[in-house]
């Protein structure tokens, strides 16, 4: 075998730096964790903190059993455990969410061989296979104080139910039924910004994303700014679908990806029998990677081509 | 008979109902033929264009000799011996009349015969009471989908050769666990295609 | 090789699904409960019974060039036969393995056994072979299935299992689920032997006539 491995960029090389950019997104998530404790009260706490540590245990034991160099360190299980919180409803029965936990690390992330070698996002897939297996306990939302209704405003859409639809303003803020850490778009432009600002991610993703997502409901005459703010779009396109070893390496490639995104979310969305479809848009997306990179890809001067 | 009915099976087949994915039809060439991308373009072509003319070849023979005789207790035997027949034919007149293509499919033209997928496409046809337009849309839409989940599949496998998993688990494991997040991917289209085109 | 060793290679040590890998689409099909996973293995063990019969006493009639046609059309003819027999006796089974009935035309496994063992044995070492293989077909089914009812139904054959019931992973009476299952399967098979199994036996693979297909054994 070659002992040489090659890789797409970013080449993550140690620990450190794995551990820097993981710091950065737990900062940027840490107003969506605070709105969420102050929207849904303490059993978000509650829920958050099981899937964190069970992450966390997930992965440090998979690693001393199969004798693997420990990298709890490094931060990625506390944030694949956070974002998979942000992604459940409140009142999810906690063994459901400890059961998604061990899907995301060991499943969808150690068995592909640890950090960076996945092809699929952890959180999001174990969302969506929760999503497949438990949909009523997915699909129970609890009050929200000062919201009229426990649906969540896509389910309005979805039945006609618009006399209950939150003001925009109470959309934007997160006060609405919903996911622990979607609601609340403010907190997660806040997150959104600084990742940008520090450089751990590009704005390609999320403003392609976004945008497909604003046009395309435009033109299909849905409510843009509800279909904007109503879901887990700005979580997706901020946190899940800008993952590194799961989205495209060169920026052209991800505006290709953004707007895959946004197109098939729409379409699910708006036709499909789920009344969200960030998450599979995601996966789906997640999976053809390999061509988009292929098809972006830089080849040097003077190069062969792949 | 109007478009729109056309246009769902053929879609559905492709995503709702994929046959890979959803169905479990053609898993050992689907997981053998995999590792390159080339390949497994060539065999994906190979299983849309035989099951198109198998279709096209076993429709008529139910519905004109088998079905209005009683013999519709025949069809394994006879379906299979057609495909059979069809699948020598093809590689014979390809070889003859077209090498350059028979160099990239002709290597996977004979495993077409035992190919299930292929086998099924046909029964389902007739267990669907398809009319023979809307058996060759199946057919068309059985085989684009086979291609599509084989070439999407070849790309994560070219990614997860980069993975270093455990040794219990490298090969065959990881393969479907691969092919369980792509077939979850695919669930996300449920209703999709009725609404859209109903 | 011994009766004994006959009936038993082909459950544990040459295992059909689990160590050579055959037979995947049913396999994975028709797991999901576990009375139909029984339903199918014997089904299939019938039809392996008659193939491997008939192949065997007619070895030394069958010309070897068309041997290939002569296979497929009477596993073809006895896959219709049990057919009939499954409409007629077993009637909800029927309607529950559908086409995967007929698809057992196309299972490598039976091609496989008449390839390998019927056309160079006799009849009775034959029958021995098919029955060892059949089980081991319907053991491998039942275990997949044991998995994915337990765990995506909550019971098993149909019997619910207290406080499983109400707690279904419903993701593994679908397709993604039964990838997971059977890949988990492997997995812990693989680990107990310390390998061995995963390494797929040539024998499994040179006769099964998508060989050069699956890339198992043979070109890719």
């Amino acid at each position: 075998m070659n002992p040489v491995t090659v890789s797409y960029a970013p080449h993550i090389h140690n620990h450190a730096s794995t551990s820097h950019i993981m710091r950065d997104v737990l900062i940027a998530l840490s107003p969506a964790l605070a709105g969420s404790v102050l929207i849904f009260g303490m059993r978000a706490a509650v829920v958050i903190f099981m899937c964190v540590a069970s992450a966390v245990v997930f992965e440090w034991g998979y690693q001393k059993i199969m004798k693997k160099q420990e990298t709890i360190s490094d931060l990625s299980a506390c944030v694949t455990g956070l974002l998979l919180a942000f992604n459940l409803p409140v009142d999810i029965p906690l063994w459901q969410a400890v059961f998604g936990s061990g899907v995301a690390i060991i499943l969808v992330k150690q068995f592909f061989g640890g950090i960076g070698k996945n092809f699929a996002n952890p959180a999001l897939t174990a969302r969506v296979v929760m999503l497949i297996s438990f949909p009523t306990a997915m699909s129970t939302w609890a009050e929200v104080p000062n919201a009229v209704s426990s649906a969540t405003p896509l389910e309005l859409v979805q039945t006609g139910a618009l006399q209950y639809m939150p003001s925009n303003l109470d959309l934007f803020l997160g006060l609405h039924g919903g996911s622990l850490g979607e609601t609340s778009e403010l907190a997660l432009i806040i997150g959104g910004v600084y990742l940008i600002a520090r450089r751990v991610i590009t704005w390609h993703i999320p403003v392609s994303f976004i945008g497909t997502v604003y046009i395309l409901t435009a033109i299909l005459g849905e409510q843009p700014t509800v279909q904007l703010l109503a879901g887990g779009l700005f979580i997706g396109a901020i946190f899940m679908a800008t993952d590194y070893p799961t989205s495209p390496q060169t920026n052209s490639g991800r505006l290709i990806f953004g707007l895959g995104c946004g197109l098939l979310t729409v379409i699910i969305r708006v036709w499909g029998n789920y009344p969200e479809g960030v998450s599979f848009a995601i996966l789906f997306m997640n999976c053809i990677v390999p061509f988009i990179n292929k098809l972006t890809m830089h080849h040097a001067l003077g190069g062969k081509k792949a | 008979m109007d478009f729109s009915s056309l246009i769902i099976i053929m879609m559905s087949a492709v995503l709702v109902n994929n046959f890979v994915l959803i169905q479990f039809l053609g898993i050992c060439p689907f997981l053998g033929v995999s590792k390159k991308l080339d390949s497994a373009i060539g065999m994906g072509l190979a299983v849309l264009f035989v099951m198109m003319i198998a279709s096209a070849a076993t429709w008529p023979i139910y519905a004109l000799l088998l079905a209005p005789n009683g013999l519709g207790y025949l069809q394994t035997i006879v379906f299979i011996v057609i495909i059979a027949a069809l699948v020598q034919l093809v590689e014979i007149t390809m070889k003859r009349f077209m090498p350059a293509l028979y160099k990239n499919l002709g290597i996977f033209l004979p495993l077409m015969t035992t190919n299930c997928a292929v086998f099924a496409a046909t029964l389902l046809n007739v267990s669907a009471q398809y009319n023979y337009a809307e058996a060759m849309t199946n057919a068309f839409g059985a085989g684009a989908g086979f291609l599509l989940a084989m070439v999407i599949f070849a790309g994560i496998r070219e990614h997860t050769e980069n993975a270093d998993p455990p040794a219990c688990i490298k090969g065959l494991p990881l393969a479907l666990f691969s092919v369980a997040i792509l077939a979850m991917a695919f669930m996300g289209f449920g209703g999709v295609v009725e609404n859209l085109f109903g | 090789m011994s009766r004994y060793a006959i009936l038993i290679k082909g459950i544990a040590k040459e295992n059909p699904v689990f160590v050579l890998a055959l037979g995947l689409c049913p396999a994975l099909a028709v797991s999901s409960l576990v009375s139909n996973a029984l339903g199918m293995g014997l089904a299939t063990t019938l039809v392996l019974i008659g193939t491997n019969t008939v192949i065997s006493i007619l070895r030394n009639v069958i010309p070897d060039k068309v041997r290939i046609p002569c296979y497929i059309v009477l596993i073809a003819g006895l896959v219709s036969i049990v057919q009939m027999l499954v409409q007629a006796f077993v009637y909800p089974l029927y309607l529950a393995l559908g086409i995967f009935l007929p698809l057992i035309t196309v299972n490598c496994i039976v091609f496989a056994r008449a390839e390998l063992f019927a056309k160079k044995n006799k009849p009775f070492d034959s029958i021995i072979d098919a029955i060892g293989t059949g089980l081991g077909f319907t053991a491998a089914l039942v275990a997949i299935a044991t998995v994915r009812e337990v765990l995506g139904h909550g019971s098993w054959f149909g019997i619910p299992i207290p406080g499983l019931a109400e707690n279904s992973i419903s993701l593994f009476s679908m397709a993604p689920g039964g990838f997971i299952a059977f890949g988990l399967i492997i997995a812990v098979i693989s680990k107990i032997s310390k390998g061995r199994a995963a390494k797929l036996k040539e024998s499994g693979c040179a006769s099964c006539p998508s060989c050069a297909a699956c890339g198992k054994g043979g070109a890719e």
